[in-house]
């Protein structure tokens, strides 16, 4: 009879080295798991933000997180979207929001909408997204007592070295322990690692090692069969600046992302400052420059200790070897557009619970997390890769080349069905729905040629009903929508009562 | 512009089998007529090969947004309700196993729940899964009535299909179609016309020398796959290597004592037998490997093994299962056994034409081809063709039987990478691989795995969260409480006789039965 995992080591730093040793500790610790952090020196400085989509809620809640210690100790600022602007020239800007999906059954709302647009309605679709309509009001889309006709979720934007410190903490109430803080070597044979020796001198084996050391994979990459794949051909940007400037004086109910000549620059409001982040080519970037040039992008003050690291976009081919399991941006390594590495850490780390490995020793399960975690990071990478692909800043020479690359088949087909018929043909592991993929294309300008014939079928008067139903939705629950500044002042924030 | 403010499409429907008439009333039903004009070209000297008569749950959706009435339609073709498949000797000699439509465990135990039920196999219990599922028990208690809806208790866990007969079916389509515009015409079509550039098929030229033309074809004009095939020379993948049975023998026999709400297929010699309870008579049949069995053992074997007397003659069908890489090329889309085959086991052939037809109505062209909507849709197919091969697959792989070559022989084949993945899986940990196209969700692979004999080696660790003895509690309750259920539904029979009684005359037959009992 072989035996079951009885240690796990997790070796890394910051919010996924602890979310993922106390996702472990919670869901086994009282089977007998005994969990070692390893906690490598933090790369976060004061500056550092974290963009999180509504999923971290999930895991919040298994792992019994109160969420209004985000707000009191994280200096949280509800998310409900991100606004991209200048990713073409002489477009609007557009906004993706988490809108919850329509009930199963019915022919998607992009049908409908696309075919009064192909008949000359002007209103655009964002108008039809209450997350974007919150987004235009800094409205926070909670949820009441009674739930309306649509509904929509938020997340944050949070202070990633105060995030770090709060998870740390639960990770260690609920019984995680800190085995060191340095690794001096990793003692690997082949695909096996057999122990982590620390600085300090004590050798640390385990059952099971997690790595969630970030770019560094300080754990897989000593294992022969580790394979890092590059994805820079469509998500080319290679450097990141981050840097903070004074509160906005409005908190916005979206990270702002604004597409220039040598890649784009972030702005996600925080309670008392505004978190910058700049991701460029240095190709076309130098380094002395972008501090000026974030200043220019944003208009505003750039202060803090300004901090630059390097960029590399890719995945591990197999993000678990043998005994060892990289997570999060271990795994799966993505431009920092669209606020993804705490998602990315979740959605491992639910992977790996549920494909937890029966006994030491065997690690049948990696096959399973392997394909899993592929296929989720690449829909991750296309949904990212669109942005860059399909950019209209034509004559700058990183765009241009961007541009000239072929789409990732996942991509391309996504394109030609939602050019074709309006639809979006969603993979395994998707994160992002029919409504979100629907927002992007066409913020990038990929127009409906057509559209599910089955439309036809209904009245064209039926059709704008629900068209002219849907648009009075959600200008009616947005403007009942508590404020950002209002939300964060309430304990317990519920839509207003629409009085007269 | 794709395909607005055009003519209608004018579509021709080559076929009126179980697949001409679905594909004609789903086109008709689902689509405006400004889209779309339907025209159904049939020849009743041209038998119908009548595809199974099991079906699998989706045909409720299909008919219900067909508007069709539920209770009509079963009168209609003499049809009784389906629990699931009753697997006999799969695996091993003496296995029995339900493969149910429904899971196992109760409604809020999700997927985990067979993770729970292997490490109750460590603590001592020796229960079988399909005591914790409602479905499986109903069947075998030859029982049945409707989900429970609204609430989630162990009675809302499954979902049902219908066993009927296809050409009643097919029938009972076609008074339904044309009246919404769909055009029969009878007859044989002598020749086809294509264009010599494209090769687009332009019009079936019929042996009253009529010219049906058309913008879009759809071939369901059976194995002979007149015009995919034979025109368009669609290219055929074969995967007899995988799934050798090449032959079938149908037989009717009469009307079975109790009605099962269940399909049973045992497994045989070289094959494996099918017995498809109707109102009026029962369907029978043996599915077989001419490698491994020639056409008057098997005649014999079959004729040895039915329960109730014949009806007719087993007439011969010869087959070979895969199908055409491309089931649509240019214009034209094959459905059904024109676009490929695959044995009966699983009740999918029907369930391949609809979803064919769900899959076509969105990428549905305009007049101008375009070789997006053609792509998707062939992926879609591919994937649906792809997992329904390895779930069949599996079945005749899955198995320790020693006593004839066919099952020696499937057990020692080299299997699709992707099936052997999945079984190992399985097989160590109790994991069951998930994907959100295609048929066959967790609890079907779940069923059939442990059905035949593989149990896990090992379970999730999450499962021990829980003390050992609450679970057994748990356990004990939940199985309880699907038997007292299962006391209080009312038989198979006396539910249809309520609910669709077909017809005078199967009453008599009925009572002749009863009779002779």
């Amino acid at each position: 009879m072989s035996e079951r995992v009885t240690s796990v080591a997790v070796v890394g730093r910051e919010a996924p080295l602890w979310l993922a040793a106390a996702s472990v500790q919670r869901a086994l610790g009282r089977t007998g798991v005994r969990v070692h952090a390893v906690e490598l020196p933090s790369q976060l400085t004061e500056v550092d933000v974290y963009a999180a989509s509504p999923t971290l809620a999930a895991m919040h809640r298994l792992l019994g997180l109160d969420k209004q210690l985000l707000f009191k100790l994280c200096r949280a600022v509800p998310m409900v979207g991100q606004r991209f602007s200048n990713w073409a020239r002489n477009a609007p800007p557009y906004v993706i929001a988490y809108d919850d999906e329509a009930p199963a059954g019915e022919l998607p709302f992009t049908s409908y909408w696309a075919k009064a647009a192909l008949e000359g309605l002007r209103v655009g679709f964002e108008d039809f997204s209450l997350g974007s309509a919150c987004a235009r009001l800094n409205a926070v889309p909670v949820v009441g007592e009674d739930p309306g006709p649509l509904s929509a979720s938020y997340g944050y934007h949070l202070d990633a070295s105060a995030y770090a410190v709060l998870i740390k903490q639960l990770a260690l109430r609920l019984g995680v322990e800190i085995a060191g803080s340095s690794v001096r070597e990793v003692a690997a044979t082949g695909d096996a690692i057999e122990a982590i020796n620390l600085a300090d001198g004590t050798r640390l084996a385990a059952d099971l090692y997690i790595d969630a050391s970030g770019q560094d994979a300080v754990l897989i990459s000593r294992l022969a069969s580790a394979q890092f794949e590059s994805w820079s051909q469509w998500l080319p940007c290679n450097r990141m600046f981050a840097a903070s400037s004074p509160r906005m004086a409005q908190l916005p109910a979206f990270s702002q992302i604004s597409a220039f000549a040598g890649g784009w620059i972030g702005q996600f409001p925080l309670q008392d400052r505004t978190a910058i982040t700049a991701v460029y080519d240095t190709a076309v970037v130098d380094d002395g420059e972008i501090a000026e040039l974030s200043a220019v992008i944003t208009r505003s003050a750039i202060s803090g200790d300004a901090v630059l690291s390097a960029l590399r976009t890719g995945r591990q081919l197999s993000p678990w070897i043998g005994n060892c399991v990289a997570i999060g941006e271990t795994a799966v390594a993505l431009d920092p557009v669209g606020g993804l590495p705490l998602h990315l850490t979740h959605a491992c780390i639910s992977h790996l619970m549920t494909l937890f490995p029966a006994t030491a020793g065997e690690y049948q399960e990696a096959d399973a997390y392997n394909r899993a975690i592929g296929s989720f990071g690449a829909n991750l990478r296309d949904f990212q890769a669109a942005h860059y692909r399909l950019n209209r800043r034509f004559d700058e020479p990183m765009w241009d080349r961007v541009r000239d690359v072929s789409a990732p088949a996942g991509l391309q087909r996504k394109i030609d069905m939602f050019a074709a018929r309006t639809m979006i043909p969603l993979a395994d592991e998707e994160s992002f729905d029919e409504q979100s993929w629907a927002a992007l294309l066409l913020g990038c300008g990929v127009r409906p040629q057509g559209y599910d014939p089955r439309v036809d079928g209904i009245a064209d008067q039926v059709i704008l009903q629900k068209v002219q139903q849907r648009l009075r939705d959600v200008a009616s629950i947005a403007r009942q929508m508590p404020g950002v500044e209002q939300f964060l002042a309430l304990e317990q924030p519920s839509p207003a009562l629409v009085g007269g | 512009m794709d395909n607005q403010v055009e003519e209608p499409l004018e579509i021709v429907v080559l076929g009126g089998g179980t697949a001409g008439w679905m594909a004609a009333a789903g086109l008709a039903a689902l689509l405006p007529a400004s889209r779309c004009r339907v025209r159904l070209v049939e020849s009743e000297e041209i038998g119908i090969v009548g595809v199974g008569e099991a079906t699998l749950p989706h045909i409720k959706n299909f008919n219900d947004s067909l508007g069709i009435d539920e209770a009509e339609m079963m009168r209609a073709t003499n049809a009784t309700f389906k629990l699931g498949v009753q697997f006999v000797d799969w695996g091993f000699k003496g296995s029995r196993y339900v493969h149910p439509f429904g899971v196992h465990g109760s409604a809020d135990s999700g997927l985990g729940f067979h993770q729970q039920w292997r490490r109750s196999l460590d603590a001592g219990r020796d229960w079988d899964i399909q005591e914790f599922s409602f479905a499986c028990m109903a069947a075998q208690a030859n029982r049945f009535d409707f989900p429970a809806t609204g609430k989630p208790t162990v009675n809302s866990t499954y979902s049902y299909a219908y066993h009927f007969d296809a050409s009643l079916y097919a029938k009972f389509l076609r008074r339904l179609s044309e009246p919404r515009g769909v055009i029969r015409t009878e007859g044989k079509v002598r020749d086809v016309e294509q264009d010599a550039d494209s090769g687009d098929i332009l019009a079936l030229i019929m042996e009253s020398g009529e010219r049906i033309a058309g913008d879009f074809f759809v071939d369901c004009s059976g194995f002979r796959s007149l015009l995919l095939g034979g025109k368009l020379g669609a290219e055929w993948e074969d995967w007899s290597k995988w799934l050798p049975c090449d032959r079938a023998l149908p037989v009717p026999t009469e009307r079975c004592g109790e009605l099962t709400p269940y399909t049973r297929v045992t497994a045989m010699d070289a094959g494996w037998r099918w017995r498809i309870p109707l109102q009026h008579r029962t369907g029978n049949g043996y599915v077989f490997s001419s490698r491994f069995i020639d056409e008057d053992k098997a005649r014999q074997d079959l004729l040895d093994a039915l329960d109730e007397p014949t009806l007719a003659e087993p007439r011969l069908l010869k087959f070979q299962a895969g199908r055409r890489v491309q089931s649509w090329q240019r214009n034209c889309v094959a459905l059904g056994l024109s676009g490929g085959f695959l044995e009966p086991l699983e009740s999918t052939s029907i369930y391949l034409i609809q979803i064919a037809i769900m899959h076509l109505l969105p990428l549905l062209p305009g007049k101008r081809y375009d070789q997006r909507l053609v792509d998707e849709f062939n992926r879609r197919m591919d994937v649906e063709y792809e997992r329904i091969r390895d779930f069949l697959i599996l079945h005749y792989h899955l198995n320790s039987r020693e006593d004839t070559e066919l099952w020696r022989y499937c057990r020692a084949m080299e299997v699709p990478e992707s099936l052997q993945r999945k079984i190992a899986l399985f097989s160590h940990s109790g994991i069951v691989e998930q994907y959100k196209d295609g048929l066959f969700t967790p609890p079907s692979w779940l069923s059939v795995y442990l059905g035949q004999g593989l149990t896990p080696q090992h379970f999730n660790p999450l499962a021990e969260a829980i003390p050992v003895n609450r679970l057994i509690k748990e356990l004990d309750d939940l199985r309880e409480d699907i038997r007292d259920r299962i006391d209080e539904l009312p038989k198979h029979s006396s539910f249809i006789a309520r609910y669709a009684n077909a017809q005078q005359a199967s009453d008599m037959l009925l009572h002749e039965a009863e009779g002779r009992v």
